[in-house]
């Protein structure tokens, strides 16, 4: 590895630690304005596959298929004082690891795979929720910054044990 | 209202269904909060309902070719659906007749033969056992391998739709459905449907009969909980809601029926394969559908939704089972479906109207979701029961039904709590059964 290389994987782990404190922080404006116009925000379902066919996931129902537009709905939904899902919000810790920069072209375009786990706990239940899963992010350099031009989350389980997605993955 | 003397805990069956009769009442409008947490309640209801009647199992599109199948629950126990080489559908408990190991662990797949994990016992498709390794060294010629075929289910289908059911003595299908069939064809039977991907499953901490009371006739909350569809302009008004009607069957099913819509909720290219698959009533109503939310007896919901997304209208189909894992705990599993003929884009459209409105990220499901679970911890332990805590359903008692185009029981707007009345009777009738 270049030590070019190795400084901008460094950049990609800071731009993913920044991304999950904004979203823990509940700071749906701030995370907001890391996406790219041209942003692809997917979640397949995961399917049980019989053997190790890969990908063991479908290529055509999603848990999130957002472009920028219906992302942005989302966030504004959450400022509405019906929101109930998120009504008081849930508290959320995403521990980013293993951020594997792939295809790099400097101040043009990046590709990382990093894994996440997301804690969920609400209210004054004890129960916790985990979401476990890889990221498949694709990023565009815009105006001096590296924007989220894609993201293909694969979650871990084929039934998820979570009442909703009202958070990010 | 009636209180508990003995803890439901310590009731025999005899006394619970005794106590289960004196306090669910749907037709004076009361049914009481234990229901949806008992544990003793979750049992019977096991064994009475979801053992005696009939249980969606998929749709038809899912296993389109020969020796496609897919694995399905049926009342908690693991079945294998499969699309014989005749291109019938047959289904078979999975568990093989030897030693009871589970034949097949993949959600769908093509075989035409399944072979054991644990001694290699071959079954094929149709239920046969064809094959034992060293057969003739082991059981010399005593295995008479035709006697230990797979478990078959009995199955049935109506206009796609899958119901399997472990009651040798169930009324036919058809029967069941009766009038509700009606509806079920502009659901459905409108055009050739199809299934796309995988279904959605995630896991609510909820008792299964909160989903089928909310989608079998509760479009009052719409305005309330699902207010935040309104203020982003996908839905025209938060009072839309309550026009159309409200309409059930015989057998507890029931649906909400929103109309008039200016729009054609449908792709306008296949208007044609629409009236050729109904009747020019059933059409009509279809003409002028905003939205149709309902239940099948027991836990399959169903939903026509027609909502502006990016400006632009579009409506999707769905249905979905809130399939019971716990007293306290449901899978929800969610399939999509589109017409087959449909224009790509619009079956797109329609696909992503599901995922942003109908789905574990749903905008409206997420809001569901949330409620559910809190109503079924607050009907949990023994409080509910010993205080005879109970819900309302007395709205719309004091009206009259109205004529319609099509069968059952119909009333002029959609709230109305006759539904759901009407759920809970057949729910008892079955309990008792
Ligand atoms: S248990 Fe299946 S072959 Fe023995
Ligand atoms: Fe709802």
């Amino acid at each position: 590895m270049t030590v070019e290389k190795m400084l901008a994987n460094y950049e990609f782990e800071q731009w993913l630690y920044k991304e999950a404190q904004l979203l823990d922080d509940i700071d749906f404006d701030g995370w907001f304005s890391l996406m790219h116009q041209s942003l692809i925000y997917q979640m397949p379902v995961r399917v049980n596959k019989e053997g190790t066919e890969r990908p063991d996931y479908t290529a055509d129902m999603y848990c999130f298929d957002d472009d920028i537009e219906l992302l942005k709905l989302r966030v504004d939904r959450l400022k509405t004082d019906y929101a109930w899902a998120e009504i008081p919000p849930s508290r959320t810790r995403r521990f980013v690891s293993n951020v594997k920069l792939d295809e790099y072209v400097p101040e043009q375009k990046a590709s990382v795979n990093s894994y996440l786990l997301l804690y969920r706990s609400r209210s004054t239940d004890i129960h916790h929720d985990l979401i476990s899963g890889e990221r498949k992010d694709e990023f565009t350099y815009e105006n001096g910054q590296w924007k989220l031009s894609k993201r293909l989350f694969i979650v871990d389980q084929t039934t998820i044990n979570t009442r909703n997605l009202a958070i990010f993955i | 209202m009636l209180k508990t003397t003995k803890d439901i805990e310590d009731m025999t069956k005899a006394e619970l269904l005794e106590h289960l009769n004196e306090t669910v009442r749907p037709e004076e409008g009361s049914v009481p909060a234990y229901v949806l947490a008992d544990p003793k309640v979750y049992e019977l209801e096991h064994k009475k309902v979801f053992m005696k009647t009939w249980i969606f199992i998929g749709h038809e599109s899912e296993i389109p070719n020969k020796n496609d199948y897919m694995l399905r629950d049926l009342a908690g126990y693991s079945i294998i659906v499969s699309r014989n080489a005749d291109h019938s559908i047959r289904a078979f408990y999975n568990m093989c007749t030897h030693r009871g190991m589970k034949l097949c662990r993949a959600d769908k797949g093509n075989k035409a033969t399944f072979v054991c994990p644990y001694h290699g016992f071959n079954f094929k498709n149709n239920g046969d056992l064809i094959g034992v390794p060293l057969q003739k060294n082991i059981y010399g010629e005593e295995l008479d391998k035709s006697t230990m075929g797979l478990k078959e289910v009995r199955i049935e289908s109506y206009k796609g739709l899958l119901f399997g059911s472990w009651n040798d003595e169930v009324e036919p299908l058809d029967d069941f459905l009766g009038d509700f069939k009606w509806y079920l064809d502009i659901l459905v039977g409108r055009a050739e449907m199809e299934v796309v991907g995988a279904p959605q499953r995630f896991v609510i901490h909820s008792n299964w009969k909160i989903g089928a009371d909310n989608f079998v006739g509760d479009s009052y909350h719409t305005m309330m909980t699902h207010g935040s569809i309104a203020k982003l302009g996908m839905v025209p008004s938060a009072t839309y809601s309550k026009m159309g009607y409200q309409i059930h069957s015989d057998h507890g099913h029931g649906l909400n029926l929103g109309t008039p819509n200016p729009d054609f909720a449908f792709p306008e290219e296949l208007k044609n394969e629409f009236k050729a698959n109904l009747s020019e009533e059933q059409y009509e109503v279809l003409s002028s559908l905003k939205n149709m939310i309902g239940n099948i007896f027991p836990h399959l919901s169903f939903l026509i939704s027609h909502t502006k997304v990016k400006g632009q209208l579009i409506s999707n189909t769905s249905v979905r089972l809130w399939r019971p894992i716990d007293a306290d705990k449901m899978e929800v599993i969610a399939w999509f479906l589109v017409e087959k003929n449909a224009p790509e884009d619009w079956k797109r459209r329609s696909r992503e109207s599901f995922v942003l409105t109908f789905s574990p990220s749903g905008i409206f499901e997420q809001d569901d979701t949330e409620v559910f679970t809190d109503i079924t911890a607050a009907a949990k332990g023994h409080m509910p029961a010993m205080k005879g805590l109970t819900y309302n359903y007395t709205m719309g008692m004091h009206r009259e039904p109205v004529e319609f185009v099509g069968p059952g029981v119909a009333y002029d707007d959609k709230f109305s709590e006759a539904n759901q009345r009407n759920f809970y009777k057949y729910w008892l009738d079955l309990m008792n059964g």
